[in-house]
């Protein structure tokens, strides 16, 4: 039984804040890899993806899932580098770096708007609470 | 003792309950990064609801507020599932609780003061 549900927007701001942590998370995952010729797996890095996703109308919202990016990889000339195929090019991570910063904004100012949400619903419950003065 | 009666009792319990869950919090912020630590959290408004629900007299000073651990949420790879922004939420809708609590107490006690300046 859920005793209180006064608090929802709270939650809902919160479930915001978390969501857009973990979107920081790939994107800083995808920043600190642009460069990875080798993910371990003879590929180059892949790029990440956070997908969101609600449960049920005022649930918040979650990440639901990282998907990876199956476009095509960058490829570069470097003949020197001893992972060259024959015509001297080698696979670099499918990352973009302007694409990743303008992410970055998003999710900062997401983050910022999830923060006013909360901050202003605190203020209208402590208006609230003056009346008890 | 009729059930109605004692607010000044209920409030004091609620704001014991609220102190408690505080310290609960800032417990797990300390431990936020604690390999193997679960979050702890305080049970009161269950036990309160219970008792008030139950026909039976009972005494509000055994109503204690009861340290549990969840252990619903996700664990990191270091085995600890504290997250920072939910212990924040956690802490905002406490202070707000109190903060209720407080204003209550004081109201009542302005009742009581009203009542003895009567002549």
């Amino acid at each position: 039984m859920e005793v209180e549900s006064s608090f929802g927007p709270i939650d809902i701001a919160i479930s915001g804040l978390r969501a857009q942590g973990k979107q920081l998370k790939v994107i800083s995952s995808n920043i600190a890899n642009a460069r990875t010729s080798d993910a371990g797996n003879g590929e180059p890095y892949r790029r990440l993806q956070a997908e969101f996703k609600t449960d049920s109308d005022l649930g918040g919202v979650k990440l639901d899932k990282i998907v990876t990016d199956m476009s095509e990889f960058l490829r570069i000339l470097d003949p020197g580098n001893p992972m060259a195929d024959e015509s001297g090019y080698v696979a670099m991570p499918n990352v973009s770096l302007p694409v990743e910063m303008i992410n970055l904004n998003i999710a900062t100012k997401m983050y910022q708007a999830n923060v006013a949400v909360l901050r202003r619903y605190q203020q209208m419950i402590e208006t609230t609470l003056e009346l008890l003065r | 003792m009729s059930k109605a009666e004692n607010i000044v009792d209920l409030i004091d319990a609620g704001i014991r309950a609220e102190t408690l869950r505080q310290k609960a919090i800032a417990n797990n912020i300390a431990n936020l990064e604690t390999p193997g630590y679960r979050r702890i959290d305080v049970k009161f408004g269950e036990l309160l609801a219970k008792c008030l629900g139950s026909d039976e007299e009972f005494d509000l000073s055994e109503v204690e507020a009861q340290i549990f651990r969840p252990k619903q949420t996700p664990v990191k790879s270091n085995g600890n599932d504290v997250n920072f922004e939910a212990e924040v939420g956690q802490m905002i809708k406490n202070s707000l609780r109190h903060k209720a609590y407080i204003r209550l107490l004081s109201k009542k006690y302005k009742q009581i003061e009203l009542a003895m300046d009567v002549k």
